[in-house]
């Protein structure tokens, strides 16, 4: 006897997203979800960008890591309230991981909410979390291959930081082909260059979270 | 290695459908999976096996059936499959176009005894 079941896979993340995303409307917070490769600069990127944004925007952080809180301990320096998701094996942080982590933040403080995800190009982008925007964070020195390698994370995050630009000279990666195949996969991607390390082009990725973490506060 | 999770979310679907087939062992199970999703068909089989193992999905044919992308033109209407990820309408060039399939990750059926 064949039982037809048709269900999303994902129905029950899908809806605790949509609760967090309610929470966070509220509460009028854009909340972001940062994911990229292990590596990549998420974290030292989020570092320059508390600096740039201290006394303008309230920002909160929520750090996603397999086992440790080095993460969060680096955030924690910058004087920003800060959560660690330990997943304890798992490679992506899920809904249901962020909703847990909520009620650790006086969210009617907070304009911005900052989700760092686990290290990884393909496990993350299939789990929403109730976040208002994803941004892949790539670093140049990972190829400019990686585009149709892991395509879905290109389509599916409004902004791309191509991170380690200073480091460009030193790698055989094509920058013209790396921004044409991000394009092509979403025409309507942000792209910013930048260098975490030398302080180079965050000015336009810092504008552009002004410009969305005012629109909803 | 993401695949453990969605089929954790199959077996916990699964678990609420036979609740209302009691006795019954379970012969196979269909997925619709999108190409354009990161689910890997041969993880997901490995993980398949692992959650079935003791339970009356233990030794049931996993059926998995791939989803190819398409996409809508918005200036056109013209349906497509994207060649290499380039999401371009082939009709009119344009980039204003949605995927209309390929983003499936589900459940379909299950074929029980």
């Amino acid at each position: 006897m064949e039982i037809a079941i048709k269900t999303n896979v994902l129905a029950t993340n899908d809806q605790l997203a949509a609760q967090n995303k309610d929470i966070f409307h509220r509460a009028g917070i854009t909340a972001l979800n940062i994911m990229g490769s292990p590596g990549a600069g998420k974290t030292t990127l989020l570092e320059r960008t508390l600096e740039r944004l201290k006394g303008q925007l309230r920002v909160g952080v929520i750090e996603g890591d397999i086992y440790t809180a080095k993460d969060a301990e680096r955030i924690e320096a910058h004087g920003v309230p800060v959560y660690q998701i330990n997943t304890g094996g798992a490679c992506h942080l899920d809904a249901q991981m962020v909703q847990k982590a909520l009620p650790h933040f006086n969210l009617a403080q907070l304009d911005l909410m900052v989700i760092e995800n686990v290290g990884n190009l393909v496990c993350p982008v299939e789990f929403s979390l109730g976040e208002e925007y994803k941004v892949v964070v790539l670093s140049i020195i990972e190829g400019d291959d990686k585009p149709l390698k892991y395509p879905l994370i290109f389509k599916e995050s409004t902004a791309a930081v191509l991170n380690k630009m200073d480091l460009l000279d030193f790698c055989d990666v094509n920058l013209v082909n790396l921004k044409r195949d991000i394009l092509s996969i979403n025409p309507e991607i942000k792209i910013f260059e930048v260098s975490s390390r030398q302080q180079t082009g965050l000015e336009q990725w810092v504008e552009w979270l002004h410009t969305i973490g005012k629109k909803s506060g | 290695m993401h695949e453990m999770s969605l089929m954790a979310s199959i077996f916990d679907i699964l678990t609420r459908h036979l609740e209302d087939y009691p006795g019954v062992t379970v012969k196979k199970v269909t997925l619709r999976i999108g190409s354009l999703t990161n689910a890997v068909p041969e993880a997901l089989e490995f993980c398949f096996s692992a959650f079935a193992q003791g339970t009356v999905v233990e030794g049931a044919q996993l059926e998995i059936i791939q989803v190819p992308i398409k996409i809508k033109c918005r200036e056109c209407q013209q349906e497509s499959e994207p060649v290499e990820f380039h999401f371009r309408c082939p009709g009119c060039g344009s980039l204003a176009v949605d995927v209309t399939q390929g983003r499936e990750l589900a459940l379909e059926s299950m074929e029980v005894e």
